[in-house]
């Protein structure tokens, strides 16, 4: 087990090189840079750029070098010294700007998780068990309509309600005396009083397909011959079900952990954009779009570390529950 | 007693210049009664505890005296409005940042004292000579002196590690000013040409140079003032001193700017929270040694906090603004289609509406590009029969009615209407819609056969066919009106391709000169000095008509492509121009301009800039309801929010 531990984690140093290099070209890929971005959101409002200033920002940005030299000094910074180097457009080090909105990231995508689990794993078990049950359609129909419904529409339409029918702050983690505070419990508590809502956005479009996973795969166990010989052997029905056949079922959950970090992220890009919620999506997609290649290489180079860490915790536990898999 | 100038500048309305005199003298025997009805009552309690000196010793001995816009107001409250999370610095800069040596009055005509409380011009406009407030003070409290501006020009702005090349405001014929020292309260700029529009220039938020940097605390991040800088760099965690500096100074349009709390201003407001990458918000706080005061001797501002909330996304802001969360906006919410939307809550946001007028001429200015590589697109383009052909066979009413609502008129460009220099040829030549003699016109043109679909050939037989690009995101409703455009235009046997891109691309395209036809608002409607990219190839990014010619114009010749006899003629009109500090004469060389503009016939507008609108919250007050829009007089700014207040 250490030993394939260690093997993993040897594996990672070339992936995470590779990543990062595609990444930082495909920021690059699209027209013009960071200056004419710049530009051009200046002159959406009429504001004019001096001329000198562009040529004089693209010279201080070191845009007028290629792109290898840019990429490998970046990445000289990061190893060397742990600098993510300057974002272009906030004149600050990336590193201050990305390790809060990544901890509140992971406090909303683990808050989501949590909720969606919470929510599919009794009900795909109900469903399953109860298979075509009156509750079995009711949960079904309930959820397909959560599946439907775009998370950003259902977050405008909760916001619409909120703020104008019940005059509510909305948007946003913290009411504005919290914003800025350094964090206590107080804080904490009321970040959980304004979490609800995004995760419940978030939770309802997700629980659908994992409850049909569920109940799929314990459709799948439920008639095996483990299962008769434990009832048979007397077991009583809710232990049966939570010993056997629930952790082979299981299984997908637990593979999927990898990719759920990412997903979060970029699937609650648009829901933390209309919420206004202070997470790395909208950060990351507006420094995207500025491209501000310094900022955004940063972000996708922590998701993809985290993608990698993910799959790695997900084959570990998948090798404890499952007792099918054997890593020798 | 008091200086003409300053008084005289200061009220809009002539009876108030005298109440102005009387209150800025009556100002000394107020200041500390016990009520303290001069100053706020949070800056009134710390004078009291001994935190801070007292209010005379505060405001400079005459200090700027501020007409109301209604009437004197009260302290208090906070002012809520909403920023964009990225690249919004300037919605700060406008509220906040306006506090240049000079300012524009309300109706955008003419340039008032502000901090400079009068000024010399010599005969051919080279040497301007300010004669600053005195005693007034940075936001920390140091006094604000000649050497701080002597200091931004001469050791910041034309020190080349931080500028490597001198703004244009600030040089002249290739030349940077020179500013010099006369005494602690007066400076001297001298230019090596004549620049008869640096005082427009100056009251522009490109013009802030000159009060941007405390040489006090500023002087710290520059190498002549203190041989550590690098070192601090280097803990700092940047690269280098010219980012250490920029990061803590800022510069006008930046978003540094407004990310450092420690930096000393002579802004109403300082930063309490700053605006960074992380923020959601940005707190502006009253500056306690803001050296204006109302008529009735009053420090202003009466507001005592700007909470500007950062929304992602527009739709989350004018949910705030109909449920009443946000006291002034016209930022972001302005497009026409959001209208309807705004006057219906009216009742519940309790708000009211705020006209804004454009101060651009064109609201969709179409740039065909005589400059084209392709010689056969080039010569088609360049015939102005064809330009003048194109013009006649739009059918600029219909696009009106249903795209802007019926709310403008048929336009082609040159200063709006209500300016002076109006040219009524250049405004509506080729305006009316007369498909008929649009064909004659192409027929007598060479494009007269046509191909199996009804579409004109160009003499070598190729469709005569374009592509006009449009940036959807930034301009929905240019994309319907070209739509339109595309309609009327297959009807004269003209195909076109309207063709959306974004927003990188079309610059890009633009500055290789790649694109057939650019569309974009036609500046230099109320302004047609400070933006005459329409009237000649003025602007290398913006002129898009001929961006070749426009580079050799700003090159001086060195790059680009010569232009034709016109716009060399014009070139030099406008060098006249912004060189005659009278403005009957210069007025009428513009006109001149305008003359031979409209001869040329070189871009082709459809209807007059719409104007966009805001909304003000019914208790805030002394609001102008009707303010132009304009980068150039960066609105709210000059409409002084300093003023602006709370009832209950």
């Amino acid at each position: 087990m250490l030993a394939f531990i260690g093997k993993r984690l040897l594996w990672m140093i070339p992936s995470l090189f590779a990543i990062s290099f595609l990444a930082f070209v495909l920021i690059q890929l699209p027209p013009g840079d960071y200056v004419t971005t710049y530009i051009a959101t200046l002159a959406s409002s009429n504001e004019v750029v001096d001329q000198n200033t562009a040529a004089q920002l693209r010279e201080r940005f070191g845009l007028d070098q290629p792109m290898l030299i840019q990429y490998l000094k970046w990445m000289w910074g990061i190893l060397s010294r742990g600098d993510f180097g300057i974002s272009f457009e906030w004149q600050q080090p990336v590193s201050g700007l990305i390790w809060e909105r990544m901890a509140l990231t992971l406090i909303l995508a683990l808050a989501a998780l949590i909720a969606t689990w919470a929510i599919a794993l009794p009900i795909g078990v109900y469903s399953a068990v109860r298979k075509y049950s009156i509750g079995d359609y009711f949960f079904t129909a309930f959820t397909f309509l959560g599946l439907a419904i775009p998370s950003f529409l259902l977050a405008l339409v909760l916001m619409y309600v909120a703020a104008v029918e019940f005059g509510q702050d909305v948007g946003g983690l913290f009411s504005s005396e919290f914003e800025t505070a350094p964090w206590s419990i107080a804080k904490m508590l009321n970040l959980l009083s304004h979490l609800w809502l995004p995760v419940i956005i978030l939770a309802v479009s997700s629980t659908a397909s994992l409850i049909r996973v569920m109940r799929a795969n314990m459709l799948d166990e439920l008639p095996k011959p483990y299962v008769t010989t434990a009832r048979a052997k007397g077991l009583s029905e809710f232990r049966l079900l939570v010993k056997y056949p629930l952790r082979i079922a299981l299984n997908p959950f637990i593979s999927t952990i990898a990719w759920l970090l990412p997903n979060l992220i970029s699937g609650s890009v648009v829901v933390a954009i209309v919420l206004n919620l202070p997470t790395a999506a909208p950060l990351l997609l507006q420094a995207l779009m500025a491209q501000d290649m310094y900022l955004a290489g940063a972000f996708v180079l922590l998701i993809c570390a985290l993608t990698l860490i993910g799959s790695l915790i997900s084959d570990i536990l998948l090798a404890l529950v499952d007792p099918r898999i054997r890593l020798e | 007693m008091r200086d003409e100038t300053l008084s005289r500048g200061v009220s809009r309305r002539a009876v108030l210049g005298g109440m102005a005199g009387m209150a800025a003298m009556s100002l000394v025997g107020r200041v500390n009664a016990a009520d303290a009805g001069g100053e706020a009552p949070a800056l009134a309690a710390l004078v009291k505890d001994g935190k801070l000196p007292p209010l005379a010793e505060r405001l400079p001995k005459k200090p700027m005296v501020v007409t109301p816009y209604e009437k004197v107001g009260a302290y208090g409250g906070t002012l809520r409005r909403g920023l964009r999370g990225s690249s919004d610095h300037n919605g700060i800069l406008r509220m906040v940042g306006n506090q240049s040596l000079v300012r524009w009055n309300l109706e955008f005509t003419q340039v008032l004292p502000n901090l400079a409380e009068r000024w010399d011009v010599n005969a051919d406009a080279s040497q301007f000579t300010f004669y600053l407030i005195q005693g007034a003070r940075w936001s920390d409290g140091h006094p604000f002196t000649a050497d701080d501006v002597v200091f931004a020009i001469e050791d910041c702005v034309k020190n080349t590690d931080l500028y490597s090349a001198t703004p244009a405001q600030l040089s002249v014929a290739g030349k940077a000013v020179d500013v010099t020292k006369i005494d602690d309260f007066t400076v001297k700029f001298t230019f090596a040409a004549p620049n008869a529009l640096y005082l427009e220039n100056l009251a522009t938020p490109l013009g802030q140079h000159p009060t941007l940097f405390p040489k006090h605390y500023c002087s710290q991040f520059l190498p002549k003032y203190n041989p550590k800088v690098a070192d601090d760099a280097k803990k700092a965690g940047v690269n280098s001193w010219p980012e250490l500096f920029r990061a803590r100074c800022g510069d006008i349009e930046i978003p540094s700017r407004w990310g450092n709390p420690d930096k000393p201003t002579l802004d109403p407001w300082v930063v309490k929270e700053p605006y960074t990458g992380g923020a959601t918000r940005v707190v502006m706080t009253r500056n306690p040694y803001f050296w204006q005061v109302d008529t009735s001797g009053n420090q202003l501002p009466y507001v005592d906090e700007i909470n500007f909330g950062i929304s992602q996304d527009v739709e989350s802001l004018m949910l705030n603004v109909i449920s009443g969360k946000i006291d002034i906006q016209e930022r972001h919410i302005s497009v026409l289609a959001n209208k309807p939307t705004l006057s219906q809550n009216m009742k519940k946001g309790d708000y009211r509406l705020l006209t804004l007028v454009p101060s651009t001429s064109q609201q969709c200015q179409i740039y065909f590009n005589i400059t084209h590589k392709d010689p056969a697109m080039r010569k088609m383009f360049a015939d102005k029969s064809v330009r003048q052909a194109l013009s006649l066979g739009i059918n600029r009413q219909e696009i009106i009615d249903i795209v802007y609502f019926g709310q403008s008129q048929p336009y082609q460009a040159g200063p709006r209407p209500e300016h002076p220099w109006y040219n009524e040829k250049y405004a509506r030549q080729f305006t009316d819609y007369d498909s008929d003699k649009a064909g004659a016109m192409l027929d007598q043109a060479g494009y007269g056969k046509k191909d199996a679909n009804g579409f004109r050939l160009r003499p070598d037989g190729q469709r005569m066919f374009f592509t006009v690009d449009v940036i959807p995101t930034l301009y929905p409703d240019l994309v319907d009106a070209l739509e339109l455009v595309k309609a009327h235009w297959a009807q004269i046997g003209v195909d076109m391709k309207v063709n959306t891109i974004e927003r990188a691309l079309y610059y890009t395209r633009g500055d290789d000169n790649a694109h057939d036809a650019q569309v974009w608002p036609g500046p230099g409607g109320l302004d047609p000095m400070l933006d005459p990219r329409d009237f000649f190839a003025f602007h290398p990014q913006g002129s898009r008509y001929a961006i070749p010619w426009s580079v050799w114009y700003t090159s001086n010749g060195k790059n680009g492509e010569e232009p034709p006899e016109s716009q060399k003629k014009r070139m030099k009109l406008f060098d006249e121009a912004r060189s005659t500090a009278d403005l009957d004469k210069r007025g009428a060389v513009m006109k001149q301009i305008f003359d031979i503009a409209a001869d040329e016939f070189e871009t082709v507008g459809l209807c007059l800039a719409v104007g966009g609108f805001g909304i003000i919250r019914n208790n805030l007050h002394n609001v102008p309801e009707k303010q132009p829009d304009s980068w150039s007089w960066p609105n709210p700014g000059p409409a002084m929010p300093q003023q602006f207040f709370f009832t209950s």
